[in-house]
This record gives C-alpha cells, sequence and structure tokens, in this order.
C-alpha cells in the first residue's frame, strides 16, 4: 500500500529475514546471493561467530552466524536457514539467518531511527528501522556488523 | 601542473623509471672507469636523462625536468671529456638520480620539491668551480616570509599534496616559493631556517603513495604462446559442448583429457609470466656496497652471479628488504677493517658474493664474504649476557645452534650500535620476512674465515606442493618445504620412544630428541583418532602421548580423575580391547622444520601429497596465526594450510629447550647408542606371497601405492608415469632367482634414486620398517640381485641389491660413471684399507672397492687396522673405516692415524649407518674427510674416485 501512495518518494528493496525472532532487512542492491547451507570446513580458534568457510566457485568465503555476532546466541543450522552472501571489502562475507522472509518495496522517508536496543541486538547495527503495517524491521548496518573491533559481543 | 593523459603519464613515470635503474649501474661502470671513459655508457646514461627531461617538459613536470637538465649538463661534459669523472662528481650524480627517482614515484607533488640541494653541486660542477661537500648547507636566508610557521606545517601535512589552490590563498609566498622556475643560486626555502618542525612535516608530506599499479614486461613469445593455448581451450570447450550434447560418453572422456592437458600448459604458462629475474633485486647492490663502504672506510668488492635465475613476482619483491638487510650485515660486521684485514695475512679488498641459483626445486640464494666470521661463543656469551639464554642452555649447544642464536629477537651482535646496522631488530626480523616466504636461512661461518648464509626460496608462492593431514575430522595442508619426514610410531612402541621432557612431549628420532605439539592441541581442536575399523575419527581421551595407563600428565590435566580410576579398575580386562594395543593406536608424526627449529607434528591421519593453489583467508579469520591460508581440495571442500613456525610459537616451543632433563634424556639416548652395536634400519616388503626382502631405508626416497594397470609395459621394459616421467620398474626376480612378483591388482613401487634416475622396485605389502643390529649373512642366500640375508621376527629375509639389480638391466647408465683407470695414470693399483667389524658389510664394501679396481687390505677393527696400516704404509693410500667398533673405533682410529704426521696426508672416510649431525661435527673434528653411508655404494665410489682422482 507504500508504493500507491508514494511513487515521488525513494524506494528501497529491503531483503527481510528472521535472526532468531527478530526480523531484520538490508538493503538487497548489498546482497550477492542468497543460498542453502553447503558444506563448511571448520577454521579451529577462529572468532566463535565465524562458523567455518566454504567454497563459493573458487572463492573462499567466511560465514559468520549472524545471530551470534549481535548477541542473540548461535542460530541453529536448520533447513530452512540460510546463507546470505554480502560482498564485504576484498572478500565476500556468508551471514547465517534463520530464515528467509520477503522482500519489501521500503519508502526511505519512513525509515526511522533505530532504538537503542531492538529485540535483544544493539541499536548500534541498525541503520534504522521501518515500520510496516504490523511488524517493525531493524535495517542492519552491514558494515559495521562485520566490523572487526567488537568481536561477537 | 597539467597532466592531461594518465595513461601517458603513466608510460612517462614506467619508462623514466626503467632509465633511471640503468643510470645506477652505469654511473658505478663509469666511475671504476675513471679518466679512461666509455664513451657509450656515458652515452646511455646521457641519454637517458635527456629522456627522462624531455619527458618532464612535456608533461609540464618543472623540477623534473629542471635536475634531468642538470644531470645532462654534466653527463655532456664527460661525454666530451671536458670533466674526468671522480667519485665526488659520481656521487652527486647519483644523488640526483635519487632524487628523480623518488620525484617520479610521487610525480603529483614533484613540482612542489625543492631540489637546490642537488642543482647547487651540480651547477658548481658544471661550471667547474670547486666542488662544495656533496650536501652543502646552503646558507639560511631568514627573510623571506612573512606568514608564520604555523599554517605552513599544517599546510604540509595536508596528506593531499596536489591540493594546490586551496594552499596557495592561505600562503601565497610560500607557494610561489618552491616551484623554481629558474635555478636561483640562493636557496629560497631555507633548509635550516624556519622551525624544526616544518622540515619534519614537509617529509611527512610526502605519504607513503603505494606506488601506481605496477605493470609488467613479458616476452611476446609467452603471450604468443598464452593466445594458442586459449585457443586450444576454446577449441576443446566447443568439442565438450559437442559431445554433451550428442550423449557421446567415450568421446567426453578424450575431451575431458585435452581440457585436463591444456589446462595445466596455460597454468604453467601464466605462471612463467609471473617470473622475473632476480637481477633486478641484485642490481641494487653494487650501489649498497659502494655507499656503504665508503661511509666505513672499507674496500670491498662485490661479485654477483646468476643474475638470470628467475622467481615469482611477489617473492622478488619481498626479498628485497631482507636481503638488503644481510647484504648491509656483511659490509657493516662480516668484512673486516682494511688494516685488520692486513694483519691477519688477509687481501686488504674484502670480497662478497651475492649469487643465485636453482637447486632442488627451489632457489638458493648466498651471501658470503671473506670477513671476520661469526663466533659461535661470542654469540653465546653475548645471548648469556643478555639474558636471552642461561649458562647451562649455552653449553650444551652445538656451534650451529650457538650461531643461530642470531635469529633471537634482541640480539644484536655489534659490540657498538652504528646507524648502518645493529639497532638490535634485524636478523630476527629478516628471519620473520622468511618464514613468510615460505623460505628458510641457513648460516655456514667459520671464526676468520668468512660468513655464508644461505636463503633457500621457494620458485612460486602461488601453488605449492603440500602434504595433506586430517586432525579432528578436518584436512590440513603442511607445505612440503617445511616437511622433513612422515613417522609412524607403532603402538608397541610408543610407549618407549615418547617420553616427556620438563612438561613436553618429545620423541627419539635416530638418537635425538624431538619435540612433539599435537595438532589438535594448538589449534584447540576436538582431539580424536583415527579408528580404521570403523573408518571414523573418534574422541580420544588419553592424557599424554606415551601414556599407556592413564597417568596424568601435568601438561594434558584435561583425562581428569575419572578416567585414571575407571583404568585402574580395568586394566587388565582391557588389554585385548583396549585400542592403545591396536594399530589405530600408532602415532603419525609429520616432522617438519622451520628455519630454526624441527618439531613432530601429531596428526591424526597422513594422506597424500597434492600440488594446491593458495587462497587468503578473510579478515575475520586473520587472527588465527597457524593457518597461512586456505585451498580447495578436488571434491570442492577447503583445506587450512598450516603455518608451522607460527604453530611452533603457539605451542611456546622455543629451538633452545635446554632443559636439565633434556639434556640428561639426550646423554642417556646417546648412551645408548653407543652400547649398542652398529644399528642398520631396513625396509621390509615382499615381491611374492612367501618371500620376504629388505632394503636399506635410506636408500628409499618415497613409497607409492599404484594400481597393475598403471604400468606400462614399453620396449621390454617395465615403466610407468611418475611426476611428469617415466619411472623405469625393477622386480627382485628380474635377476634373482626368486619366486616372481605376485599377481595381485595393489602393488607398491618402491623409489630409489640411482645414478641420479629414479627407479621403482615393484613390491606388494605388508611393508614395515625396522632396525636391526644382528649380523648380516652374506654368504648363504647371496646371489645376482641379493645381498644377504637377515632373520627378521622369526622370517628370512634377503636383503636386495637394487644397485646391482639395475645395473644389469640398465647398464647403459653407467657408461659415463667414472671408473678408476689404474694403468693409464701410474702403473700402481692403490690399495685401500678396510676398518669394520661386520663381516657383511666388510665384504660389501671390498667388492665395492675391487670392483672397481682397487686392491683391498681389511681390518675387523680399528686396532687391527691401525697395525695394518703400519705394516703396509708404503701401500695404503687411502683408509675407509666403520665407526663402531670393538677395541679401537672409527674416532679412535682417526685420531690415532692423524697424530702420526707420516699418516696424517691419508684420506679417511666414514661409513656410518646414521649419521647424525653431531656425529658428523665429531668426525671432522679429530680429522676425518668424508662421511658416507653404509650400502650407499653410488655415492661412497663417486667420492672413492675423487680422492684416488687427487693422489694420483
Amino acid at each position: 500500500m507504500n508504493e500507491t501512495k508514494s511513487t515521488t518518494n525513494i524506494l528501497v528493496e529491503l531483503a527481510t529475514f528472521y535472526i532468531g525472532d527478530a526480523l531484520c532487512g538490508m538493503d538487497i542492491l548489498k546482497i550477492q546471493e542468497i543460498n542453502k547451507l553447503m558444506d563448511m570446513t571448520k577454521v579451529p580458534q577462529a572468532p566463535s561467530y565465524v562458523i567455518g568457510i566454504l567454497n563459493l566457485r573458487g572463492q573462499i568465503v567466511t560465514i559468520i552466524d549472524l545471530g551470534k555476532k549481535l548477541g542473540l546466541g548461535a542460530t541453529d543450522a536448520t533447513l530452512s536457514s540460510r546463507n546470505i552472501i554480502v560482498n564485504s571489502p576484498g572478500e565476500h562475507v556468508g551471514l547465517l539467518v534463520t530464515r528467509l522472509s520477503d522482500v519489501i518495496s521500503a519508502d526511505t522517508d519512513k525509515i526511522e531511527r533505530a532504538p537503542a536496543n531492538m529485540g535483544g541486538i544493539q541499536g548500534e547495527f541498525f541503520s534504522g528501522v521501518y515500520k510496516t503495517a504490523d511488524r517493525l524491521i531493524g535495517i542492519l548496518d552491514i558494515n559495521k556488523v562485520l566490523r572487526l573491533e567488537d568481536q561477537g559481543h | 601542473m597539467q597532466i592531461e593523459d594518465d595513461e601517458i603519464l603513466q608510460g612517462f613515470i614506467e619508462e623514466s623509471l626503467e632509465h633511471l635503474a640503468d643510470i645506477e649501474t652505469d654511473l658505478l661502470a663509469i666511475e671504476k672507469a675513471g679518466a679512461n671513459i666509455d664513451e657509450n655508457l656515458v652515452n646511455k646514461v646521457f641519454r637517458a636523462a635527456h629522456s627522462i627531461k624531455g619527458g618532464a617538459g612535456f608533461m609540464g613536470l618543472t623540477v623534473i625536468q629542471e635536475l634531468s637538465h642538470a644531470m645532462e649538463n654534466i653527463l655532456g661534459m664527460i661525454r666530451s671529456r671536458k670533466l674526468v669523472p671522480n667519485p665526488e662528481i659520481v656521487n652527486v650524480l647519483l644523488q640526483g638520480s635519487d632524487k628523480l627517482e623518488a620525484m617520479i614515484n610521487n610525480v603529483h607533488s614533484s613540482n612542489d620539491e625543492d631540489i637546490t640541494e642537488h642543482l647547487i653541486p651540480l651547477n658548481a660542477i658544471a661550471e667547474g668551480t670547486a666542488l662544495q661537500p656533496a650536501a652543502p648547507k646552503p646558507a639560511p636566508e631568514p627573510v623571506i616570509i612573512e606568514a608564520t610557521p604555523e599554517p605552513v606545517v599544517a599546510e604540509a601535512i595536508t596528506p593531499e599534496p596536489v591540493q594546490q589552490t586551496a594552499e596557495a590563498h592561505n600562503i601565497p609566498e610560500e607557494q610561489a616559493a618552491p616551484t623554481p622556475i629558474t635555478p636561483k643560486p640562493e636557496p629560497i626555502v631555507p633548509l635550516t631556517s624556519p622551525t624544526p618542525t616544518s622540515t619534519a612535516a614537509a617529509t611527512t608530506a610526502q605519504p607513503p603513495q603505494v606506488k601506481a599499479d605496477t605493470s609488467l614486461r613479458v616476452h611476446v613469445s609467452l603471450l604468443d604462446s598464452l593466445m594458442t593455448l586459449a585457443g586450444e581451450l576454446v577449441l576443446s570447450r566447443n568439442q565438450l559442448l559437442q559431445t554433451i550434447g550428442s550423449n557421446d560418453l567415450r568421446n567426453a572422456e578424450a575431451v575431458g583429457q585435452r581440457i585436463d592437458l591444456i589446462t595445466s600448459e596455460l597454468q604453467e604458462a601464466i605462471m612463467l609470466t609471473r617470473m622475473q629475474p632476480i637481477g633486478n633485486v641484485f642490481s641494487k647492490f653494487p650501489r649498497v656496497v659502494r655507499d656503504l663502504s665508503k661511509q666505513l672506510n672499507k674496500t670491498i668488492e662485490l661479485t654477483i652471479v646468476g643474475n638470470e635465475v628467475e622467481l615469482d613476482k611477489t617473492i622478488i619483491e619481498s626479498i628485497n628488504d631482507p636481503l638488503t638487510h644481510l647484504v648491509r650485515n656483511s659490509v657493516d660486521h662480516g668484512v673486516e677493517m682494511p688494516a685488520d684485514r692486513k694483519r691477519v695475512g688477509k687481501a686488504e679488498k674484502g670480497i662478497i658474493i651475492l649469487k643465485a641459483y636453482h637447486e632442488a626445486g627451489q632457489v638458493v640464494i648466498q651471501i658470503s664474504d671473506d670477513g671476520k666470521g661469526l663466533d659461535g661463543e661470542a654469540l653465546a656469551a653475548s645471548a648469556v649476557s643478555k639474558g636471552l639464554i642461561s649458562t647451562e642452555q649455552a653449553q650444551i649447544m652445538s656451534d650451529k645452534e650457538k650461531i643461530n642464536l642470531i635469529f633471537l629477537p634482541g640480539f644484536s651482535m655489534a659490540k657498538k650500535v652504528t646507524d648502518v646496522s645493529g639497532r638490535g631488530v634485524g636478523m630476527d626480523v629478516v628471519k620473520t620476512n622468511l618464514d613468510k616466504l615460505g623460505g628458510q636461512v641457513e648460516i655456514v661461518s667459520e671464526v676468520g674465515r668468512g660468513t655464508t648464509i644461505s636463503i633457500k626460496l621457494p620458485l612460486t608462492l602461488a601453488i605449492i606442493p603440500c602434504q595433506i593431514i586430517t586432525t579432528s575430522g578436518e584436512r590440513y595442508a603442511i607445505p612440503q618445504v617445511n616437511l622433513e619426514e612422515l613417522l609412524r610410531i607403532p603402538a608397541n612402541q610408543v610407549k618407549k620412544r615418547v617420553e616427556k621432557v620438563g612438561n613436553a612431549e618429545v620423541v627419539r628420532l635416530r638418537g635425538n630428541l624431538l619435540p612433539l605439539i599435537r595438532l589438535a592441541d594448538v589449534i584447540e581442536a576436538e582431539r580424536t583418532y583415527w579408528d580404521p575399523a570403523e573408518a571414523a575419527h573418534k574422541p580420544d581421551k588419553r592424557g599424554s602421548i606415551a601414556d599407556r595407563r592413564g597417568k596424568t600428565s601435568p601438561l594434558f590435566q584435561t583425562t581428569g580423575e575419572t578416567q585414571e580410576e575407571e583404568n585402574k579398575s580395568n586394566t587388565d580386562e582391557r588389554v585385548l580391547s583396549d585400542r592403545r594395543y591396536t594399530a589405530s593406536s600408532a602415532l603419525n608424526i609429520v616432522v617438519v622444520s622451520t628455519s630454526s627449529m624441527k618439531y613432530g607434528l601429531v596428526v591424526d591421519r597422513l594422506q597424500d601429497s597434492e600440488e594446491i593453489v593458495i587462497k587468503p583467508l578473510g579478515r575475520h579469520l586473520q587472527q588465527c596465526k597457524g593457518y597461512a591460508g586456505a585451498t580447495i581440495m578436488g571434491d570442492g571442500r577447503i583445506a587450512l594450510i598450516l603455518d608451522v613456525s607460527n604453530l611452533a610459537q603457539m605451542a611456546h616451543l622455543t629451538s633452545i629447550d635446554g632443559t636439565d632433563r633434556a639434556n640428561e634424556v639426550a646423554l642417556a639416548a646417546a648412551e645408548l647408542m653407543r652400547a649398542q652395536k652398529d644399528k642398520q634400519a631396513l625396509l621390509i616388503f615382499r615381491s611374492s606371497e612367501h618371500e620376504q626382502f629388505a632394503v636399506p631405508l635410506n636408500q628409499v626416497e618415497r613409497i607409492e601405492k599404484i594400481k597393475r594397470s598403471e604400468i606400462e609395459d614399453m620396449g621390454g621394459k617395465r615403466v610407468m608415469q611418475y611426476r611428469g616421467g617415466s619411472l623405469a620398474l625393477i622386480t627382485v626376480d628380474n635377476i634373482s632367482a626368486v619366486h616372481p612378483l605376485a599377481d595381485q591388482d595393489d602393488l607398491l613401487v618402491i623409489v630409489f634414486n640411482i645414478c641420479s634416475k629414479p627407479v621403482g622396485l615393484l613390491a606388494i605389502g605388508p611393508i614395515d620398517a625396522v632396525e636391526i643390529t644382528t649380523e648380516i649373512d652374506g654368504v648363504t642366500l647371496k646371489q645376482p640381485g641379493i645381498m644377504g640375508s637377515i632373520i627378521i621376527d622369526g622370517h628370512t629375509t634377503m636383503l636386495v641389491d637394487v644397485f646391482e639389480i639395475v645395473q644389469t638391466l640398465y647398464p647403459d647408465w653407467f657408461a659415463e660413471k667414472p671408473v678408476f683407470e689404474i694403468e693409464k695414470n701410474s702403473g700402481v693399483v692403490p690399495t685401500i684399507l678396510i676398518a669394520e667389524d661386520s663381516n657383511f658389510f666388510r665384504n660389501q664394501v671390498k667388492g665395492y672397492m675391487t670392483e672397481s679396481g682397487y686392491k683391498v687390505i681389511e681390518g675387523a677393527d680399528g686396532a687391527i687396522a691401525w697395525d695394518l696400516l703400519q705394516k703396509h704404509a708404503e701401500e695404503i693410500a687411502m683408509v675407509v673405516t666403520d665407526i663402531e667398533m670393538p677395541n679401537m673405533n672409527g674416532f679412535e682410529l682417526t685420531e690415532t692415524i692423524r697424530k702420526n704426521p707420516k699418516y696424517n696426508k691419508i684420506p679417511i672416510i666414514a661409513l656410518t649407518t646414521l649419521a647424525a649431525d653431531e656425529d658428523i661435527a665429531k668426525g671432522k673434528a679429530v680429522g676425518i674427510d668424508e662421511y658416507h653411508i653404509k650400502l650407499d655404494k653410488e655415492k661412497l665410489m663417486t667420492c672413492v674416485h675423487d680422492y684416488m682422482k687427487r693422489l694420483f
């Protein structure tokens, strides 16, 4: 319904997904691809939020448990969990999420500042919050999430 | 500055840098020639300066243009012989070319550079006025600027030196100043004047700009072959698509093979484009040595050998700094002052040799000097005084270990700190850098004679051969350069051979103690073991490796009390079912070496060796120091590449593990060795089911598992494809009357190296390595191809003479081998004295000698040999002795011989089964000339021939 009203406003398409029970989203243009869990290689001594590395068509991709990285606890690898492959500077990084949700078009004007804490995730990881008719979507700031200083919590 | 076309600018930069690279060496040559001017050379440098000037003018790079113009002037004068080049003039020119290079590397800010300090001496030379010292301090002109120095600083710090307009607003005077259009003799920005901060800032103002994208020169023929290969690849792809379309499976296989072939050729060709001659790095050293030796008042001649040796581009780039450091070290610390050299009877001119060559698939770079050498004792004393090692540690260290102390962090040998080298950070950094490249450093030094540092480098970093191992269910790759050997300790020997020293576990390996690290513990993975019965990894709950009864150890506390209790209660019932007593409990150890030490890595399983492509790990994994990268295996999964030197650090393993206990155990082990008779390590195998054979283990290069179908019967000989070539295959029954090779599909190939050609002996399992001390029977079962027999574990075992088999089957291989020609040379048959207590070995060695035409006198121990030597003093030309003998051992015999002036010139060759470094050192100390391994006929005889040739 938003789309019909705000033809003059700038729309971004958000890919939304669940991390545990929290609904998050990110700009779909930042996503290279989404795939099912593949055969991963464990890396002993890696930071706890790194589940492993996998071979994506000849590229080595570090897979990060988004739940753990954001302090929500480990994500269970189930049939519905997916890897969202994003382009991080100089490499590809895979983000493990609990399950995918829809792609929605969001009106940039309606994206609000994120609260200090949202569904157990610190506000600093969000670039904003988008309100749909029935839900709140936290828009993840992927660069912040992938920053190295904060190791997990 | 109007630089419109980036491409043209880039071209200018590259071309100019190339010119400058040549200028340096050429100027040095000009300096050497002095008045005897080589016009061609001067012309070349002149043209180089001229082209830079021209290009710079075109680009509007006025400062570069000006400097090159001034240099060109002088070169012009040298060319027309108006000026005789002397070191001062060349110095000024060299400094000028340095400045040019700096400016060209930072071309966008070059117009803001101040070059007066170069222009003044250059112009002075050109005008023929008396030459000022190389770096004149121009008289300060404090007048110029009204603007406070502060804004100058602020401006200078801005990282983008290109922002001219913005700056121009702030301080117009300053802006105008550093762009002198005409060379004014008065300096405009005084070097010494305003505030020290501004000069300091000026240096920081040149951001360490990453050199613009480097380009590479590739030979057209190489590009052509790349094109051809790419074309072939396209054709094969079309073929493949076609076959897939028509579902033609048989053809698909052929196409697959074709693509396989083309891909590997393509890969090779592409790798070649990355290869660069090491001369690119070497070329700067004449200058480095010249400048430095001048500064230190030494005379040194640098000889460079092997400029054409090629290495991967990345290695060439990273080898630069470590090499520079080593060369500077040689100049500063290695070569003595001329006066000191004269006093010890050396030529005043010191010699440094920089040499690159290929060896065993690696490139070796050697830096040797004829200076004062490294004094192991002094190094050790210095390390003790610095608190790096304890006095006790120093006492038990071998000379080599003492010299290697130089690699310890915080160690500097220089008595006083010079600005050249010796700041206490040095060799350890060099070593770390080389470790990163997969290189190894070795120092050989003799006090008073000089030092040779050898660096071994892999040819390329991109693709490396690796040993694949498994631990905790994951595969890991260990670079082959770090690999020394693979060791499997059978379950029943683990307790005997693995010990605890302090809180570290060690294994006895040929009389030495090797520290052990468990891979699973270092990387904190779950400790597992491989159960071949169930083909699965299982969690391992044992404590220390040698712990067969669940004793708790201080290192591996994790087992806890419960395990111990449990063990105590039912040890008896468990004996049979306990896996500790089954084959799976054998210990797999990968013996790896870093440049400073050797240790054993305990892993679950050993797998194949493979060539792998290194891929870097993501930044989230940079903190994991234990990995050098990752690679994608054939099945698409990833294996991590281990960094063995970092693993050693993570396990807190230091090369100097000199606890009292280690000392004690080492002594005990040495004692044990001495008490035992000669040990001979044998590899046991079978050819048919019923007969057991053995070969000396030290002759074996490799063992490969193959299928019978891989064997090809060609021209009456059996061969197989092996590492890109053909491997000649032999069997024991080729020449010996034994049962033929068993008719089974899975075969083993034991690879030997004879006449520097690989040869494979076909065999079947089970194979095992044993050490025997019993006497070999050289009579009962002797026949062609069999040198003797021995009883091992109740089986009669025939000792195979691979050398003889090969000699019979492939006589051509020996065609060019030197045979001692007695008559031709002197008419005297040289006599060799053999001292050996074992009948078998004595007869073997005697056989080798008589076959080659020598006369032999034999003695059953050292004392008998000594008597014989005195009796036959006139005839005996050489002594070949065993080490371990009753009554008088080889060391004692050698000492006795050397003490007597009558015999001290006789060459003495020692034969041994185990050539430990310490033994070799001890042997050399008492006067043994060469060490050889028993039964290695080829090497022994080559050596004997060499000595004989020298004698006659």
